[in-house]
């Protein structure tokens, strides 16, 4: 068990610069998630971390030791694969064991903790099996057995509920849950699906382009995201984006306007952008219902519905051509054609400025 | 040289990863090097010595090429075995490649009987030796045994019949059909590997589209399979311009009559090892294989910057 | 109906040329058990009790060291083809997974191995081995064949090794295993179904090789089958039952083996086409 700190961290392929000024520390015991669109760099972070690809500049310490230039066997990390990536010549024991073999480890200490392992993810009966003997589901607690027994520092997970069909993902995903809490070790958990992001972890770290968009508990990030990029990659539906201008700033307030919405008046004593500033407004799919007269309201056409059961998209085309969604709970639902107006309350509106930062409306 | 810039190796000690290098990649290189580019190296360099009455060896630049392409004593039968080498390419060019390209396409249909049957019975020759090969159809072709003449009387064309492998104006032209009979099975396996590569849908889809199995053959699958033809082309033409086995085996060094059949690979052997009352010249055999080579390279880089290029790959 | 009739007219075809890949094979077997009067009385008549005759094989088997000539056609194959299999997959290996700078250009020098005959060398060959005393040796003809062999191999081995999830080794490094151990324990078992393709295209031209036994060896404890099968048939050119017997020994083991192995070789053939 230890911590992890990784510092100005960079990675060029010749002239492209994939990963820029990583700065992170995860705690002893910390289940932090990667997550972020494809190509934004998680993964290589995480392959670096672990040693399987070379630092361009800047540090990575596990615990105090600093790793940075160690081989993979040196760091006490162990990795669970997207594709699980188990040795598919030798059975699931020696899957296991293939490794500890090399750290001269002796053949007792080694039953133990395959034995171990084995009992925690409901192993034993197939200890003696090929891999290509074995679900998808038991392929991937074969895997993380396989971490398991090296007793690692930390444990990499790299997208490894991907390959699983969608129930499969979603029990698997509570077993890691449970596993994190068990054992209690420090983890790094790389996925592009929002929802394992926000189910599993301590604290998610959110990239895009090689840098770390924003760094937070899973509900900070849902309800104070840093930036638009974060507004826009948490949640699903995705966020509502307006486009906006500062009209006027009075003590206490100010009123914004925009083609998509009737001019209101937001309350904030301390607002930083200047009358006339250009600004964006995010409201999520699920917090746009009935309007009240004096906060952000809109109109608009609804020209598709889709009903779920126990809730409903709409799809809206408000003023200045602007598609909407809001997500309408329960059986009320309005129907294509219908003409709606939907409102929402100033808590749950996100302003960005120009440059795509948060504006502290306070 | 070896310089760990390998995501793998980075944290690998320089001298380790050489280390690791020298071992995996040493034995192959060693051996490699000193027998196969080395001699071929040594062997133009020695092109560029003659050998005197003494058997010294003296350095005569280009020399051995002017004697080779101009001398008359040389340059009969050098300009004669290049002419027969064309012959005898042309000729698998002309046979192999269509019979290879109509197997294949046979062979790939959809719903074939007997499938396994056929394939490994046409590819059988080609696993046999050309030393057996070569002996059994001089037999067949034998008038002394008839075999080729009865079969021919049997369909009426008896007096056809030719001691074909005797007489000058076809003993190159029939050994050139022999090993075509023998090495079909190579184009056709090829071919018939890249016809397997094409994805269903691709022809169901122009089935759909109303197309007959003869039109997705021409229009659809002989297109995509074009590199394919390339690279047998190629495999054939370094093949055929290194043969010697067959011509050696059916009608000995002097790859008679008269060196009617003689190619490249039966010229390089008489001059190099000497036939008969003539002395072996290593020089001159070096000339040879250095011209050998050259032809060689030429149809590889041909081939690699010719065709290779202009021919579009299609990855499923 | 015109489905069955085209149907019926691929079958012809693919009969006929069948007929006539095997047929010449087939006449020499049948021959070979026959007297000489049958031979060339009935030539397509199978042998019956009247004609069998054993013969030329008495002869074949007796003038020739057929013993010798398989043993050292067999050794000089398989050990040829054991040093390409592990050098080719070991270069193959190194070259794929270790980028550093000279890698390309040592593939590429590799590569020019696949297209450029060994053969054309056989001067300097010859010179080289003579200066060693290997002459007239089956470490010669071993030393040949595995260089020879080891361009199209690596070339080969490498489309295979390519084709191993990357994963695997990441996870045996993250695993601690060292690096050689992951070749040999990890990536070259997983080789083993590029051997059937390795196998066909290493094994066939060294059994069938001609030109260098012939160049490189003198004695008749050194030469291989196809050598001795072609000077024995120089030898006794006119006795056709000697003859019909000696390409019928030399045939019908690569025959049989070929028919047992074919489904694999053909597979491996297959595999190994470039596209």
């Amino acid at each position: 068990m230890a911590t992890l700190r990784i510092d100005k961290l960079n990675k060029a392929y010749g002239d492209v610069q994939v990963l820029k000024d990583i700065e992170l520390a995860i705690s002893d015991g910390e289940f932090v998630v990667l997550v972020g669109p494809s190509g934004c760099g998680k993964s290589t972070l995480l392959r670096m971390i672990a040693g399987l690809d070379g630092v361009t500049s800047g540090d990575i310490h596990i615990g105090e030791r600093r790793v940075t230039n160690l081989e993979p066997s040196q760091r006490k990390i162990a990795m669970v694969f997207q594709s699980y990536a188990l040795y598919p010549h030798m059975n699931v024991r020696k899957n296991m064991t293939f490794g500890l073999k090399f750290s001269g480890m002796k053949q007792a200490e080694m039953d133990r903790r395959v034995a171990e392992a084995a009992r925690m993810l409901r192993l034993d009966q197939l200890l003696e099996r090929r891999p290509r003997e074995l679900s998808g589901g038991q392929r991937q607690r074969v895997a993380i057995g396989r971490a398991i027994v090296r007793e690692p520092d930390v444990f990499l997970f790299d997208e490894p509920l991907s390959n699983l069909d969608a129930a499969l993902r979603v029990s698997t995903r509570v077993e890691i849950a449970k596993l994190h809490r068990l054992l209690g070790a420090t983890m790094v958990y790389v996925t592009h699906d929002q929802t394992e992001a926000m189910t599993l972890a301590d604290r998610i770290v959110v990239m895009n382009q090689g840098r770390v968009a924003q760094v937070g508990r899973p509900l900070d990030l849902y309800y104070t995201p840093a930036n638009l990029f974060v507004a826009g990659f948490i949640g699903s539906p995705a966020m509502n984006f307006f486009d906006a201008r500062v009209e006027k700033k009075g003590p206490g307030s100010v009123t914004l306007s925009g083609m998509a919405f009737k001019p209101f008046e937001l309350a904030a004593t301390s607002f930083a952008p200047a009358v006339g500033a250009k600004i964006k407004i995010g409201v999520r799919p699920e917090h746009l219902g009935s309007p009240t007269p004096t906060g952000f309201q809109l109109a608009g056409a609804v020209e598709l519905v889709e009903r779920l059961g126990e809730t409903s998209y709409a799809y809206i085309r408000g003023g200045g051509e602007t598609q909407v969604v809001a997500e309408i709970r329960g059986r009320d639902a309005p129907s294509a054609g219908q003409t709606v107006i939907l409102g929402a309350p100033d808590r749950e509106l996100h302003l960005f400025d120009e440059a795509g930062e948060r504006i502290a409306a306070a | 040289m070896a310089q760990p810039q390998s995501q793998v190796v980075a944290y690998m000690p320089r001298s380790r990863f050489l280390g690791l290098m020298l071992l995996f990649l040493g034995p192959a290189l060693v051996i490699y090097t000193a027998i196969s580019v080395y001699p071929l190296i040594a062997t133009m360099a020695l092109s560029t010595y003659a050998t005197t009455e003494t058997g010294e060896h003296v350095f005569v630049g280009l020399g051995n090429f002017r004697t080779l392409f101009t001398d008359a004593v040389w340059s009969k039968p050098f300009w004669n075995a290049c002419l027969n080498n064309l012959i005898f390419f042309l000729v698998h060019m002309a046979v192999q490649n269509p019979i290879g390209i109509i197997l294949a396409g046979l062979l790939s249909l959809p719903n074939l009987k007997l499938r396994a049957t056929y394939r490994t019975l046409i590819f059988m020759p080609t696993m046999l030796s050309v030393v057996i090969i070569g002996f059994s159809w001089s037999l067949i072709l034998s008038p002394l045994w008839g075999v080729a003449e009865g079969a021919l009387k049997l369909v009426g064309l008896g007096s056809l019949f030719r001691p074909w492998l005797g007489l000058p104006s076809s003993a190159l032209v029939t050994l050139a059909l022999i090993s075509v009979w023998q090495f079909v099975g190579i184009p056709m396996m090829l071919i018939y590997a890249a016809l397997l590569n094409i994805p269903d849908e691709l022809i169901d889809a122009a089935r759909v589209d109303g197309l007959t199995h003869l039109r997705i053959f021409t229009h659809i699958k002989l297109p995509l399979v074009a590199p394919t033809i390339g690279l047998v082309s190629i495999l054939t033409f370094v093949g055929n311009f290194n043969a010697f086995d067959l011509i050696y085996s059916v009608k000995g060094a002097i790859a008679g009559p008269n060196f009617a059949a003689d190619i490249l690979g039966t010229f390089f052997y008489r001059t190099f090892f000497g036939y008969q009352l003539q002395a072996g010249n290593p020089t001159m055999g070096a000339a040879v294989a250095t011209v050998m080579f050259f032809i060689i390279l030429c149809g590889v880089c041909v081939y690699l910057f010719g065709v290779q290029r202009r021919l579009q790959r299609y990855t499923f | 109906m015109r489905s069955k009739i085209s149907a019926f007219g691929v079958h012809a075809v693919l009969t006929a040329y069948t007929f006539l890949a095997v047929a010449p094979i087939l006449l020499v077997v049948m021959n070979s058990f026959k007297s000489r009067a049958a031979i060339f009385g009935a030539p397509v008549a199978p042998p019956s009790a009247a004609t069998f005759s054993l013969i030329g094989y008495n002869k074949a088997l007796g003038a020739a060291h057929v013993g010798w000539l398989f043993f050292n056609s067999i050794v000089v194959t398989l050990v040829s083809m054991g040093f390409v299999l592990l050098l080719g997959a070991m270069a193959a290996w190194a070259l794929t997974e270790y980028k550093f700078r000279g890698s390309t250009l040592l593939a590429l020098f590799l590569s020019i191995g696949v297209m450029v005959p060994i053969r054309l060398g056989s001067i300097a060959i010859l010179t080289m081995m003579r200066n060693a005393h290997l002459n007239d040796t089956l470490i010669a003809l071993i030393l040949v064949y595995v260089a020879q062999g080891l361009p199209l191999s690596i070339f080969i081995l490498s489309e295979f090794v390519e084709q191993i999830p990357k994963d695997l080794r990441d996870a045996a490094r993250c695993d601690g295993v060292p690096e050689t151990r992951i070749f040999f324990e990890v990536i070259a078992p997983l080789l083993r179904p590029a051997i059937a393709t390795v196998a066909v295209f290493t094994i066939v031209p060294i059994w069938n090789d001609l030109w260098f036994p012939l160049i490189l060896t003198s004695s008749d404890t050194t030469h291989t089958i196809t050598l001795g099968v072609q000077q024995f048939l120089g030898q006794y050119v006119t006795d056709w039952n000697a003859v019909l017997a000696a390409l019928s020994l030399a045939i019908v083991p690569v025959v049989v083996i070929y028919v047992i192995f074919s489904r694999q070789l053909i597979r491996g053939v297959t595999a190994g086409a470039v596209k």
